[in-house]
């Protein structure tokens, strides 16, 4: 399927926190509570648009646990944005976010686009982070917020189409070289940005068709 | 002081692979092209640094840890001393011989930039010696450096003085180097001033993108180029030596093929994923026309059954350098049918004895065993049961064994909530395991459904192991290990000892610091680099060397890769170490081989190589894939043995007495 970007995701979090389950519900729209534990890295892909444009997301769903840290980092090298993942029943999980935060920002290029999701909001009765605390990291941090729910689905989404939303409004605004593939973007067929902007419709509808 | 390499290496020269002496000798001769050829300074030196290359503290290789540092740029080397000073020990009693020239060329560090290291982990124990682990910026790392005099603490002081230092936050017993993650330094580097390393980028074992200078320029360039072709003849240099087996002068016919390969698979390799791909049947005709040009391997295996499909020298044949660029060929003996009760029954004497464990370990090599004998003849691959004990001795083992597993059962057992509100450590493991059980192989009869009493018999044996074993603790992965071990025992004591077992060879695999992965990552680099020289060059440039895109194949033995009943195949296959211990990576190399047209076709950077791998998983053809890596295994010969250090997991860790998993000032889980 052609697509005017494809942007590289990776999402990362302690072990548990419900990567592998956003991803699912993201890509099959789906909730799987038994899933196997990730081992190394797993991918997933889906297509949204933004702007009119099919855009491409390329997913890298992590493993969390502190074992892997060093074959995770190698996975941040050009990735454009990153779902950084706690579980809100789970108070370890979030004060685990600094260290991840330290590896991102370490090992991946400095203007990628970090999301923070507090997920199994949907498990209010268990709450051990406090939303407003969540609020409080991001605003601290730079970075953008959402609660979440892999379960029932809530904000999943809007947590991966808003990260998009925002780091197509940094290629709009010559953040980004997107000839330079370290940024996580790459151009595709199906859309050309900039002032040649004029004949994306037409050519990704049509890329869309025949592919 | 001053003091060349050259003079140095007079005196290490008897043994030093020729690519040794050219790389290191440009350190300091290659006048034509060095920018600043009179500076060649050794600024540290500390004799009796040693390797371990297997599990007996007596047997080491001791050489001369150095710092040199030549113009704006540093290098750091370790030289084996000869092999005639390596035979003694500091006492002066002479040492098992097995450490022979090969080993000793394995392991040594040529002159590897300081900027090319990404980090040194110490190990500073209170009882033992102390060491450092080097890993590259590549993600390689080299086997641990033990100072026998102590001195690792000096050794870091000094090394500050030449590159920028920083301890990592995450763990105070490792130094990352060129981490220039403070501004100042960034813009310093920026600036190029002298003194100054420069950070290379994607540095990789014999080239960068980034060169520090000219000379770390022309060393790079020049090791580059000779690699190839010297480590051939390094190889055959070794080989002569050897007596007449047909298995080393095929392996030499294969090397310098090999070497042909680089240029047409290069020029070729476009062209013949269009012309080739999809037409498995029409090569597999073509190969069976082709008469063997070389030697055929089964010369060296008298025992080779010809079979229905194939004569019977086309059951291993030497690949030609055509031949063995095509994905469809299935070299190694065709599989057989798994053992069966009725054999088994012939196999062991009246008291239960197995009568010829090697004739017992090749039959399941080639065939398997049958799923309602696994639970018997596993406990004798793992090691749970010694295979000239009796019936009535395996009998008493089990009754032991049982009460002590209760035992050590009963240790987690009887902490109450109130005293585990205080032992975090024993919290988060717990944790850890109750979040991954219910994560292990659901889809699998015997484990799915609520409360599934297997499931909990996985977090039993799992949360016991890590007191059995508390240095080591608890590790993702270790459940995907254990999952089909309790389907075969369908005991909770017995699969327990018999995972105990397996973790001996493979607990390593899950070091905190990844030593264990990666000795066995930089193994699977040196085979495919003796065995695919093209498809080595290509993940040289493709900044691919760390190998990390096999990382999940050898953390649990391609467990995900493959159908459950596939992997206890593959298992026992791997567990008889029937024609080496290290079967896992010639199966690694096999399954590269099968795709290397597309790799390298499709020029797959770094982020799509392991997607690739990654999407691989239940394609594999087992037999086929274990057929190639036989025939690798046996054409690679002593050659391939010579790539995988001794001590490399699975086989069996280095000294068992040094604490192996004993972490220094760490927080394990």
């Amino acid at each position: 399927m052609s697509y005017a970007y494809l942007f590289k995701y990776i999402i990362i979090g302690d072990t548990g926190v419900g990567k592998s389950c956003l991803l699912l519900q993201f890509t099959d729209k789906r909730f799987q509570p038994v899933h196997d534990l990730t081992i190394g890295v797993e991918f997933g892909a889906r297509m949204i648009t933004i702007d009119n444009k099919p855009i491409k997301l390329q997913i890298w769903d992590t493993a969390g646990q502190e074992s892997f840290r060093s074959i995770t980092r190698s996975y941040y090298r050009g990735a454009a944005g990153a779902l950084l993942v706690y579980d809100i029943t789970r108070r370890e999980t979030f004060n685990h976010l600094a260290s991840w935060l330290e590896d991102a920002r370490q090992h991946a290029n400095a203007n990628m686009t970090i999301m923070l999701i507090g997920n199994k909001c949907d498990l209010a009765h268990r709450r051990a982070v406090s939303t407003e605390e969540g609020q409080q990291f991001a605003k601290e941090h730079g970075l953008i917020f959402m609660e979440a729910s892999a379960k029932t689905a809530q904000n999943v989404e809007e947590a991966f189409i808003n990260t998009a939303a925002t780091i197509y409004k940094k290629i709009q605004d010559g953040v980004f070289d997107v000839s330079n593939e370290s940024y996580g973007i790459k151009v595709g067929y199906g859309g050309i940005p900039g002032p040649a902007g004029g004949r994306d419709g037409s050519s990704s509808q049509a890329g869309g068709c025949c592919s | 002081m001053h003091e060349t390499e050259q003079h140095d290496l007079s005196d290490d020269a008897d043994y030093a692979a020729s690519q040794h002496q050219e790389s290191t000798s440009n350190l300091s001769c290659d006048s034509g092209q060095a920018t600043d050829p009179t500076e060649s300074e050794v600024v540290y030196s500390k004799e009796n640094v040693a390797i371990h290359p297997s599990q007996y503290a007596s047997e080491r290789i001791s050489g001369r840890l150095r710092i040199v540092k030549q113009g704006s740029s540093s290098f750091l080397s370790w030289i084996p001393y000869k092999a005639a000073s390596n035979a003694a020990d500091s006492l002066g009693r002479s040492l098992n011989s097995s450490v022979s020239d090969k080993d000793i060329n394995l392991y040594t560090i040529k002159a590897v930039s300081l900027s090319d290291i990404c980090s040194i982990r110490r190990h500073i124990p209170t009882l033992g010696w102390q060491y450092i682990i080097v890993v590259l910026s590549s993600g390689l790392a080299y086997p641990p450096l033990f100072f026998y005099n102590g001195g690792v603490r000096e050794f870091l002081a000094t090394l500050r003085h030449h590159v920028f230092i920083v301890r990592s936050a995450d763990d105070t017993n490792v130094f990352l180097l060129n981490d220039f993650q403070d501004p100042l330094q960034k813009s310093l580097s920026s600036l190029e001033l002298p003194g100054v390393i420069p950070v290379a980028k994607g540095a990789s074992l014999h080239n960068s993108s980034d060169p520090g200078s000219s000379i770390v320029d022309s060393v790079r360039v020049n090791s580059v180029t000779s690699s190839g072709t010297s480590s051939v003849s390094g190889y055959r240099g070794r080989l002569k030596q050897k007596s007449h087996d047909p298995a080393h002068d095929l392996s030499i016919q294969v090397l310098e093929k090999f070497s042909l390969v680089t240029k047409f698979a290069r020029e070729a390799t476009s062209q013949i994923i269009r012309e080739f791909q999809d037409t498995h049947e029409l090569l597999y005709e073509k190969k069976q026309k082709n008469s063997a040009a070389l030697p055929s391997v089964t010369i060296s295996q008298p025992d080779v059954k010809p079979n229905g499909t194939q004569r019977k020298e086309d059951l291993v044949e030497t690949p030609d350098m055509l031949e063995f660029d095509k994905p469809s060929l299935v070299w190694g003996k065709q599989r057989q049918p798994p053992l069966t009760h009725e054999e088994w029954e012939t196999l062991v004497d009246s008291e239960g004895r197995v009568m010829d464990s090697k004739d017992l370990r090749k039959r399941i090599f080639y065939g398997g065993v049958e799923h309602n004998l696994r639970k018997e003849v596993w406990k004798f691959l793992l090691g749970f049961y010694e295979y000239d004990s009796t019936y009535a001795e395996r009998e008493y083992l089990e009754s032991m064994r049982k009460s002590e597993y209760e035992t050590i059962k009963s240790q987690w057992k009887s902490i109450s909530e109130v005293q585990a509100k205080r032992f975090t450590k024993f919290r988060e493991r717990r944790g850890l395991i109750e979040k991954d059980v219910v994560r292990t192989d659901r889809s699998i009869p015997y484990y799915e459904g609520d409360d599934n009493l297997h499931v909990t018999a996985l977090h039993d044996i799992l949360l016991t192991y890590s007191f059995y074993n508390f240095d080591l603790g608890y590790c993702q992965g270790m459940s995907d290990l254990l999952s089909p071990i309790l389907f075969v025992m369908r005991d909770e004591s017995e699969a327990f000892w018999s995972f105990v077992a397996l973790m001996e060879r493979l607990g390593p695999n899950f070091n905190r610091d990844q030593n264990g992965m990666h000795s066995q990552l930089f193994a699977l680099s040196k085979l495919v680099e003796l065995l695919d020289h093209p498809l080595h060059n290509y993940f040289r440039q493709a900044d691919c060397l760390n190998y990390f895109f096999c990382f999940r194949w050898i953390l649990i033995q391609f467990k995900r890769e493959f159908e459950y009943d596939k992997v206890m195949h593959l298992w026992e296959v791997l567990w008889t170490h029937y024609l080496s211990e290290h079967f896992h990576l010639y199966i690694c190399v096999a399954v590269l081989k099968r795709h290397r047209m597309k790799i390298m076709g499709e020029q797959m950077d770094f982020d799509t190589l392991l997607k690739f791998i990654n999407e691989l998983s239940g394609e594999i053809n087992l037999d086929a894939v274990l057929r190639d890596a036989e025939a690798l295994c046996v054409c690679a010969g002593e050659s391939g043995a010579a790539c995988i250090p001794p001590g490399t997991p699975p086989s069996l860790p280095l000294d068992l007495d040094a604490g192996l998993y004993a972490q220094q000032d760490d927080e394990v889980l």
